[in-house]
């Protein structure tokens, strides 16, 4: 496959100038063959791998294979390979990088990014600085170990003569490619460990910045879908004729997922939508509802289920006649709802290539989508359609706005290729928000029974957490970190329905609640303190017993009687370890409302130290929505909620301050999109139940409702 | 058709009941204002229509007429309006895509309030959602803005 070939110099106008920083921010839809690092050097620049190329004018530009939904990417991955290469930072272009093999296999989540580029992006910079620096001893006739590399520059250190790299880029070229390269120290790092702005922001505040639904092309045709309101359904009968009448449609259609409207302009694909009139054959889930799967779990015992981990007898300390403490928590599936709905734009060209731009978490996912989608066109006999179906696919990753996980699937790619080679002209889908909010891959309900047993000190001695719902882990929870002699997990995967799909922090968000809020219902019952307890606990985990500490004295635990109502909590995952403490007040109106959230985040070194406050920020802003507002509910196999209007996200007004604490330390670098989402739900949990003396069973909690 | 977008006088062949949001995105290609929800609930849409924020989504074309539209294209041409240059300083977008709407009504807020407190941005901005959740910096970010704007002010 080969990368797009966009007009160079278009290609530069759409450049725009960073403000302030004097960075240039590449176009961030892909990028020319002859801009793509290749590890191909040239007489004018030098290009040792694929991740940069240098050019006789010393502009440095830096490709970036992850995804920019806002965490921050095109910055972070930039620092890991300038401070190796070292170049000024001012002197870098951030290009988005075509889909290749070189790269490995491009896909954006599990707060990885920064984890894989921590060695494969320092050291992609670190050998194409050994070997300036072996061309700019030679151009200097000095000694290599004489030389230095420092500011984009070879520097002699004894006579302090100096080389730029824009000088030796022909030179270097020719020189063999190491395969090793002497990586930094981390006291040596200059850029690493710095607040640098983010290079995709200047854009973001004036509106160039350009998101797949931003996408103009010459002649380009809207296209909106409606799927069948019920889970699994097909269409049935279809009467288009009123919104065939609508001045500007130009077709509709039905391809595998639903009804397709083709018009002249977004508004008018939606108003042909609104006016179809469908039978739909809803199929074998029209009695699927949340309340039934909830009562199913709730049947279930540890005996169905399959134990992942167990350590001493639990069963046996807790059938001993011990205290016991007994919770179920149950918790709703959620949304993702990024602010831009699902959409992706399609060209089968005239010289049978199929482009697509679209806003994805994972252009080698799209590309294999698109692949198959394609080539089962051909194979279904319908290529006597526009578009043939096609091998030869290129695939733009455009910004997104928003991913938290909805952006792995590719439903939308699929559902652009079958649309698209219809037609001659390029094809945009949109997804109008009723279709992103009822078609989406939900984070899944779960149900958490735990039983534990105190010794007669109130110290647990037994913990049994058994975890039920649909395609779940018991990840981050087995084993749980805490020190109790005796401990079971189980748990019970059941096959529900509804589309279930990687949300922020996935398995961590709904294990971080269930069993965070249970110690503190453990506490409670054995009278200790629950951060005194967790640290007496976690003595194998130095890492969490210090973000305890960081956020508790950050908070001012316990509090003053008679102010606020403290809860802790925290978790660790995606290599980082994260405490949080929430703080309540009695509202002035009626109820409680989160005043302040406290929150220490250990993520090893620390690349960029505001960009993980604003992570911190936008995780526990995410979380709250969840634990205080949204739900997803199904019944007669169909999702209740539409809009924002009745999937509510957190508001201005309901958003607490927030501090973040960073405690920096030399391990290696944890991710930093999910680990702040964990322990927010469990620590407001345990605040209410501080607050109130009654746990929290369920999520979401109406703060407002609750009586102190 | 003509409409005043950004100070210019603009010709478009649209219908009148066509929200304006899909005549800037689709016809002017003015592509700032974002589709979020179609039903005036999440702001990404918001326009300044004689300076007041409005939902572009569900204010109709018809009803735009004589009217001065602004979008963000048309706040600077630089990204030196005080509202950009606050939220560059504070590094407030994530995804960015609801921050068009942050912006305006931003703007909108500090034409009316030069020194607004806490009470006056819960109400400007309570109803421009943010996904990403940039709503502690967006606070932060026009405080800043109403400070340089005081201080353009006095000079």
């Amino acid at each position: 496959m080969k990368p797009f070939h966009p007009n160079r110099r278009k290609f530069l106008k759409l450049s725009s100038a960073a403000v302030g920083s004097g960075l240039i921010l590449g176009m961030s839809w892909g990028c020319s063959a002859e801009d793509q690092g290749s590890g191909n050097s040239s007489a004018s620049s030098f290009s040792p791998n694929a991740w940069l190329v240098i050019d006789n004018q010393g502009t440095v530009t830096i490709f970036v294979a992850e995804s920019e939904m806002g965490q921050g990417p095109y910055t972070l991955m930039p620092m890991l390979l300038a401070e190796e290469l070292e170049v000024e930072w001012n002197s870098i272009v951030v290009k988005h990088a075509s889909l290749d093999p070189a790269y490995g296999y491009q896909a954006t989540g599990g707060s990885a990014s920064i984890r894989k580029g921590w060695s494969t992006l320092r050291e992609a910079g670190a050998i194409a600085r050994e070997m300036l620096l072996q061309a700019g001893a030679a151009a200097l006739q000095a000694a290599v170990s004489d030389c230095k590399a420092a500011q984009g520059k070879i520097i002699h250190k004894p006579s302090g003569r100096k080389i730029p790299y824009r000088e030796l880029v022909s030179s270097a070229a020719k020189l063999p490619i190491p395969e090793k390269a002497r990586l930094k120290e981390l006291h040596e790092f200059v850029i690493i460990g710095q607040s640098i702005p983010r290079t995709d922001i200047p854009d973001k505040i004036n509106g160039k910045a350009r998101f797949g639904i931003d996408i103009k092309l010459p002649d380009m045709l809207y296209a909106t879908i409606t799927h069948c309101p019920v889970f699994g359904g097909s269409v049935g009968q279809v009467n288009a004729s009123k919104a065939r009448k609508i001045k500007g449609v130009i077709d509709i259609f039905e391809i595998n997922e639903g009804i397709v409207v083709v018009a002249t302009d977004t508004w008018t694909a939606f108003q042909g939508k609104d006016a179809l009139e469908i039978n739909w054959n809803p199929g074998k889930n029209t009695t699927l509802s949340t309340v039934q799967i909830a009562d199913r779990l709730k049947k279930l015992s540890p005996g169905q289920g399959e134990t992942t981990w167990q350590e001493g007898d639990a069963e046996a300390i807790l059938s001993s006649g011990k205290t016991v403490v007994q919770a179920d928590y149950i918790q709703p599936p959620q949304a993702h709802i990024p602010l831009e709905t699902m959409n992706c734009t399609a060209h089968f060209r005239d010289d049978g290539k199929l482009q697509i731009w679209v806003p994805t978490q994972s252009p080698s996912k799209a590309h294999e989508t698109a692949k198959l989608t394609s080539q089962s066109i051909i194979k279904r006999g319908l290529n006597k359609l526009f578009g043939a179906g096609s091998d030869d696919i290129e695939i733009q990753t455009t910004l997104l706005g928003g991913g938290f996980g909805r952006r792995l699937k590719q439903d939308f790619v699929s559902q652009a290729v079958q649309i698209a080679q219809r037609f001659k002209q390029p094809v945009q889908l949109v997804w109008t928000r009723e279709e992103d909010v009822q078609h989406d891959f939900y984070h899944p309900l779960t149900l958490h029974k735990m039983r534990g047993a105190l010794d007669e000190n109130g110290l647990p001695v037994a913990w049994e957490l058994f975890v039920s719902g649909t395609k779940i882990s018991a990840s981050g929870i087995s084993p749980p970190p805490y020190a109790i002699a005796n401990t079971k997990v189980v748990i019970k995967n059941t096959d529900e329905a509804i589309p279930r799909g990687p949300w922020r922090s996935v398995f961590a968000h709904y294990n971080a609640f269930a069993a965070e809020h249970f110690l503190d219902e453990m506490a409670r019952a054995g009278k200790q303190d629950p951060l005194d307890l967790r640290l007496r606990l976690l003595g194998d985990h130095p890492r969490l017993q210090k973000v305890l500490k960081a956020a508790a004295r950050g908070a001012g635990w316990p509090g003053q009687a008679g102010t606020g109502y403290l809860g802790i909590a925290a978790f660790s995952s995606f290599g980082s370890h994260v405490a949080e403490v929430v703080e309540l007040r009695r509202s002035d109106k009626q109820g409680l409302v989160v005043h302040k959230v406290t929150c220490a985040i250990d993520c090893g070194v620390v690349i960029n130290p505001d960009i993980v406050e604003q992570q911190m920020e936008g995780s526990i802003i995410f979380a709250l929505t969840a634990a205080t507002k949204s739900s997803i509910t199904v019944k007669d196999g169909q999702v209740e909620q539409s809009n924002f209007h009745n999937y509510p996200i957190l508001k201005i007004d309901e958003t607490p301050e927030i501090e973040v604490i960073i405690l920096s330390n030399e391990e290696e670098p944890g991710g930093i999109g999910e680990p702040g989402v964990p322990p927010l739900a469990p620590a407001l949990a345990n605040a209410i139940l501080s607050a109130t003396g009654k746990p929290v069973r369920e999520l979401p909690v109406k703060l407002s409702a609750i009586k102190v | 058709m003509q409409i005043r977008v950004n100070g210019n006088r603009l010709a478009v062949d649209a219908p009148e009941d066509m929200p304006l949001l899909w005549v800037l995105r689709d016809f002017l290609h003015l592509t700032g204002a974002k589709y979020g929800c179609g039903i005036g609930a999440c702001g990404s849409c918001t326009v300044l229509l004689d300076g007041e924020p409005v939902r572009s989504c569900i204010t109709v074309l018809g009803d735009v007429q004589g009217k001065e539209i602004l979008t963000i294209e048309g706040l600077s041409k630089d990204n030196s309006h005080p509202v950009q240059q606050a939220w560059q300083e504070l590094q407030v977008p994530q995804c960015g895509y609801c921050q068009s709407g942050q912006i305006l009504s931003a703007v909108a807020l500090l034409n009316e309030t030069g020194n607004p407190d806490d009470e006056d941005i819960n109400t400007a901005m309570s109803d421009v959602l943010c996904r990403c959740g940039t709503y502690p910096r967006v606070r932060k970010a026009i405080k800043l803005a109403a400070k340089t704007l005081r201080k353009g002010e006095a000079t």
